[in-house]
């Protein structure tokens, strides 16, 4: 299981901000983002997402463990 | 010193909370004020609604400290940034930077403010005049500023600009 967050228009667009998902193996950040876009297909067009995994950016070949927390958000836009 | 709040800020008190932890010691304080202002040529900005993701922020700002202490000869920063609903020409983000010497605080202050923009996990949404809201893209020319600023030695052996 991982806790993954959502952030603004990607929270919009998923209609909730927090939920528990299933996982029980390592898996690379691309290769869960491509569940993530099958299960949220409205997240795919034009969407440049970004993650971070416990808190900190994670390039999209890091790999994503058991009990990790995954926030998933476009482009930062803060200052 | 980062804080991430809904209030208002007094940018006078803080320069002066900075001043009395560094004095002796730091011959310039360096400041930077952003303002919410009209952002597009053709349409005037309402407000803005700032979100943030609380934890990873303030910690992804103190790194951006940490580094800006590691990188140049600074004695202390300070970074308070506002999130929720901020009407125009409300303050949205103050960085402060105490150095022995104005050079070094200068651009360390820059710096953070430039890195702040492309790495800490916040989101403008800007509703405008008429009442059209739509998320802040990330501007390419942001992207660009922080950029700059990598890799370091590069850049400080070009010139020590």
């Amino acid at each position: 299981m991982i806790k993954v967050l959502y952030f603004a228009q990607v929270a919009e667009l998923t209609k909730t901000r927090q939920e528990d998902w299933p996982l029980d193996a390592p898996v690379s950040g691309a290769q869960w983002l491509e569940s993530l876009i099958a299960r949220y297909p409205e997240l795919a067009p034009g969407k440049r997402l970004k993650l971070a995994i416990n808190q900190e950016h994670a390039p999209l070949d890091a790999l994503i463990r058991p009990g990790d927390e995954v926030a998933v958000f476009e482009p930062v836009t803060g200052g | 010193m980062v804080v991430v709040q809904e209030a208002d800020f007094d940018a006078a008190a803080l320069q002066q909370q900075l001043r009395r932890r560094t004095a002796t010691r730091a011959g310039a304080i360096v400041t930077f004020t952003g303002y919410v202002r009209d952002y597009a040529s053709d349409a005037s900005t309402h407000s803005l609604f700032l979100e943030h993701y609380p934890g990873m922020c303030e910690r992804e700002i103190e790194a951006l400290c940490a580094h800006a202490k590691s990188r140049w000869d600074i004695d202390d920063c300070l970074v308070v940034h506002r999130v929720g609903e901020l009407a125009n020409a409300e303050q949205i983000v103050f960085v402060a930077v105490a150095s022995a010497h104005r050079g070094e605080a200068f651009r360390a202050c820059e710096y953070l403010i430039d890195a702040l923009k492309t790495r800490a996990p916040f989101w403008k949404r800007e509703t405008l005049a008429d009442g059209k809201k739509f998320w802040v893209e990330q501007r390419q020319s942001d992207h660009e500023k922080t950029e700059q600023w990598n890799p370091p030695s590069t850049s400080e052996q070009a010139g020590d600009k």
